[in-house]
């Protein structure tokens, strides 16, 4: 079966100068895929490719068939600043994407699909405020209620939570979870916070440094479905998988710069020894 | 010769005199029959050869129908439009039929403009403009005519009271003078002026263009010396004890054309009748102004902000002609501004060579023929017969300024004479 | 207690007023009375001796326009209220037409770096024409004197409209200009519901700086023009060297056009936003 998500050989340069290239990777329908790398790599540009806000040089991105040409209703977006239209209440944000999928719904119906969205992320009570009344978790919640509502095939994740301080984030990461599990949302997120990819991601991706970045190594994620934030860390392969991917961060993403051993550590997902056989 | 009455019985004397002038030109054999045999015996007899009734109801049938019930009218609020404003609220305008309406107007180029353009049907001009519109100069060319002299005499010299000392012309040289407007008698009797004083009006002083209400601000100020302006602001300026009146322009020359009643040559051709009833109203009006005992009442009605918009005591100082001088004295100079509708083309021939001395004109012209088409002194006459005013046989005559006489037969001579010219 | 700042800086404004008037009303005190012997001539000399008039008697006679604001006395004789109306409709045609071609022209500008580039000289060398300097042009080819006003308080408050838009339109953030795109608005629903409320309060700074200059420009014109308004009132009064009444008029048109300023400061605050 062909796979939901396929990007192929996309390459970003500037003249002389090459960001990433030969980046591909597939994902797959209801698959939550995380995209880890330093500052400089392209990340954010690859996400931006893939949305269709940007174009890259070379390569190919095809979402659910058909290939993309341009922004669309069925990415939906989460950008890194929520991206709130700040004289619009929080409710009217949402109900601004609601409109723009369903034009031809009533204004009732508008409002409680957008009201629900905003119930999910539990923002019930503050739809009437404007943004600059909300806080910056608040905000950003109402970014992910807007981008959840109009039920793209596909969300794109711009590091959501990096302004956020730890305690909110880690609220907003459960109720991310939570619906995603809920929806079976296919996701693409991109972060560079390790313990944020072991909690939400199926897959992560982990990028070289630039310039010529690219996917050094794909790890999937041992640890099973229904994971949490307050039992993650009890499991022993949590700490193994953190080591790995903080090693790599630390140490291996440079090896791999320019383009060095790009093709072999593509293909090589780094399997742990299993402690106990998974459920 | 009584003309009160309906419209119909003036109309009536009115063909009657005309034709009777036709035929018995010479005034004294002509009264001597109306004396001899009465004025009915008389008509009467006419009628047998010359169909009376039938040019009655003609001259009738002609002056009954007006093309148009509302005309506009711009004014300049100074005291030579009088019988302009004055035939508003008097009624003179009224009694002919006509709605006119006077329109205060905020300066000469606007209203040039606005005759141009067609916003107003005819307005108080100064004399000159309508020579130099229809000839072009200053502004795109269309034929305009001075259907009749608004004022004659009237303006003044006023100057700083500094100068009290000062009133030799000859002792002027650098001194700054204002003037209303470039195409206006005061800028040419200013220059003839100062010129037979032997001061050069282009070089040796300097003349400015200077809205007249701003001619006594000015004077205040102490940026300008003097100025030959119209009224009242000669007087305002001693009103207000700026300055005092050095000459009254009676003095350079008696009965110099002032204002004028310019109208476009399309209103009339459009409009016969109304610029016929329009220039009844303006001479009947001009002849109750000319008219000593009226000035006061006159005073009264154009005063007001409606009109003119200037402290009463000083437009009565105008009219009547017992003003304060500025000097501490009170004069009496009944004819210090005075009302005569008729425009002589010797007049227009003056304005042409003296436009011409000063370098504005600067192509040939034919002056009489040039006069004859601006000034129409012929239809004035007839309409002034018709009226029972008087108006003179000739439309030349020789004009005396400042002790040298013009005559009109010799225009290049007279403007070859001057020491000072530019032309 | 002591009073509040809002309080303060009330009284001390009020203070500054008085002190104004104050020293207004010392340097018009009339000199001593000159010796005219004769009172027949003094009689026909005007009463007030100094130049400008004092506070006292621009009160009178601005109480006097006041108490007879909607007088219609004739043609050129009409009370202060209705020239305002003259006055305030002329601009209000003036300033919507200027408003109808500088915010489209001015989005179309701002959308496209190119098209201002392209544009952007003839603004700039359009702008500083002086209202004054366009009247006569005005008048010699409109030819009619009361559109000849309207057109040049139109030509001359469309520049800051035009630019400010310009301005807004260029400046919105380029995310909110993403949003739109993922959600695949379409143009005329992306100018409307995103660049027009991004912008709007930028627009209408611009519009509130084109009014104040609409104000400015109508009492010149009609200074020039004439007939109506309170340009017009005063030029008469000007006339008639009345300087009380053209001080009291110079005082009604400061007040109208500080109200205009207040509104459009008040529409302002509608469309603000917190970012």
């Amino acid at each position: 079966m062909r796979p939901f998500v396929s990007v192929e050989e996309l390459r970003q340069a500037y003249g002389p100068l090459v960001v990433f290239e030969g980046v591909g990777f597939t994902i797959d329908k209801g698959e939550f895929v995380c995209l880890i790398g330093h500052s400089g790599c392209g990340k954010s540009t690859i996400l931006n490719v893939v949305a269709g806000l940007d174009r890259a040089s070379a390569g190919r991105v095809i979402v659910d068939g058909l290939q993309v040409r341009g922004p669309s209703l069925d990415r939906g977006v989460v950008f890194q600043s929520h991206a709130l239209l700040p004289w619009l209440s929080a409710l009217k944000n949402v109900a601004f994407a609601v409109r723009s999928r369903w034009p031809q719904w009533s204004d009732e119906r508008v409002a409680s699909h957008a009201q629900k969205y905003l119930d999910l992320v539990h923002l019930t009570g503050s739809e009437q405020k404007k943004p600059s009344e909300l806080s910056g978790g608040m905000k950003q919640r109402v970014g992910i209620a807007r981008a959840f509502a109009i039920q793209p095939k596909m969300l794109l994740l711009d590091e959501p939570f990096g302004a956020l301080d730890a305690l909110t984030r880690g609220v907003i990461q459960d109720e991310l979870l939570q619906i995603c599990a809920a929806t079976r949302q296919t996701v693409l997120m991109i972060t560079h916070d390790v313990d944020e990819a072991i909690l939400l991601a199926d897959r992560i991706l982990l990028m070289s440094n630039g310039p010529r970045a690219g996917i050094a190594e794909v790890v999937e994620n041992v640890l099973p479905r229904g994971r949490t934030r307050q039992t993650i860390h009890r499991d022993p392969r949590y700490y193994q998988l953190r080591n790995h991917l903080l090693d790599f961060l630390v140490t291996r993403s440079k090896r791999y710069r320019n383009g060095a051993g790009n093709e072999a550590a593509r293909i090589s997902p780094i399997e742990l020894p299993l402690e106990e056989s998974a459920p | 010769m009584a003309d009160s009455g309906s419209d119909d019985a003036i109309v009536e004397r009115a063909v009657e005199r005309v034709l009777l002038h036709e035929i018995l030109p010479r005034g004294p054999a002509r009264r001597e029959l109306l004396r001899a045999i009465g004025s009915g015996t008389l008509f009467s007899a006419l009628s047998a050869f010359f169909p009376l009734g039938a040019a009655k109801a003609l001259a009738q049938e002609k002056s009954g129908a007006l093309e148009l019930k509302e005309i506009q009218i711009g004014f300049v609020p100074i005291t030579c439009a009088t019988p302009i404003i004055m035939a508003d609220p008097m009624g003179f305008y009224a009694k002919q039929g006509l709605k006119v309406n006077v329109v205060k107007t905020a300066g000469w180029a606007l209203i040039r403009d606005k005759v141009l353009n067609r916003e107003y049907h005819a307005s108080h001009m100064l004399s000159p403009m309508p020579l130099a519109i229809s000839l072009g100069i200053g502004s795109r060319p269309q034929a305009t005519h001075v259907a009749a002299i608004e004022n004659i005499n009237g303006q003044a010299i006023t100057l700083h009271n500094k100068h009290k000392e000062k009133r030799d012309p000859r002792q002027w040289k650098g001194m700054k003078f204002a003037v209303p407007f470039d195409y206006s008698m005061h800028n040419l009797l200013l220059r003839y002026y100062l010129a037979e004083h032997g001061i050069d009006p282009d070089k040796d002083v300097e003349i400015r263009v200077v809205p007249p209400p701003e001619m006594v601000a000015n004077l205040r100020a102490g940026n300008i010396d003097g100025y030959l302006g119209p009224e009242p602001f000669n007087q305002r300026a001693v009103y207000e004890e700026v300055g005092f009146i050095h000459l009254l322009s009676k003095e350079l020359w008696d009965g110099h054309p002032c204002c004028a009643l310019g109208v476009p040559a399309s209103f009339i051709q459009e409009n016969p009748n109304a610029f016929a009833a329009l220039f009844r109203a303006i001479a009947t009006a001009t002849a109750h102004a000319h008219k000593a005992e009226n000035r006061m009442e006159i005073a009264r009605a154009i005063a007001p902000a409606n009109y003119l918009n200037q402290p009463l005591p000083v437009v009565e100082q105008v009219l009547t002609g017992r003003f304060a001088d500025g000097l501490g004295k009170i004069q009496n100079v009944p004819g210090r501004a005075d009302f005569d509708p008729f425009p002589w083309h010797s007049m227009a021939v003056w304005i042409l060579t003296q436009l011409k001395r000063w370098g504005y004109l600067k192509q040939e012209v034919d002056y009489r023929t040039v006069a004859e088409q601006v000034f129409l002194a012929t239809d004035a006459r007839r309409r002034m017969i018709e009226l029972g005013l008087p108006a003179p046989k000739e439309s030349y005559k020789r004009h005396e300024v400042m002790g040298k006489t013009f005559d009109p037969a010799k225009p290049e001579e007279y403007l070859k004479g001057f020491a000072i010219r530019r032309s | 207690m002591r009073p509040g700042p809002g309080i303060r800086t009330a009284l001390a404004s009020l203070l500054l007023f008085v002190l104004l008037l104050a020293a207004w009303h010392l340097a018009t005190l009339p000199p001593a009375a000159g010796q005219n012997a004769d009172a027949d001539y003094a009689a026909l000399i005007g009463a007030r001796k100094s130049g400008l008039p004092g506070p006292m008697e621009v009160a009178q006679t601005g109480w006097q326009q006041l108490k007879s604001a909607f007088r219609n006395g004739g043609m050129n004789d009409k009370g202060i209220a209705i020239h305002l109306a003259w006055s305030l409709g002329r601009v209000l045609l003036g300033f919507t037409i200027a408003m109808l071609v500088a915010i489209p022209l001015g989005f179309f500008v701002g959308s496209s770096p190119f098209v201002y580039r392209a544009l952007n000289p003839y603004i700039q060398v359009l702008k500083p024409i002086s209202p004054l300097a366009w009247m006569p042009l005005a008048l010699y080819t409109i030819k009619d004197s009361s559109i000849c006003s309207i057109f040049v308080i139109a030509i001359c408050s469309v520049w800051p409209m035009l630019v400010n838009t310009a301005h807004g339109v260029g400046s919105v953030k380029r995310e909110w200009l993403d949003v739109a795109r993922t959600l695949e608005v379409r143009p005329l629903r992306q100018a409307f519901r995103v660049v027009l409320p991004a912008a709007a309060p930028t627009i209408l700074t611009g519009m509130r700086i084109s009014m104040g200059i609409a104000w400015l420009v109508i009492v010149a014109a009609e200074m020039l023009v004439g007939g109506t308004g309170i340009g017009y009132f005063v030029w008469n009064e000007w006339n008639n060297l009345s300087l009380a009444n053209v001080i009291f008029a110079l005082g009604v048109i400061g007040l109208v056009g500080m109200l205009l300023d207040l509104g459009f400061a008040g529409l302002g605050r509608l469309v603000a936003y917190q970012e």
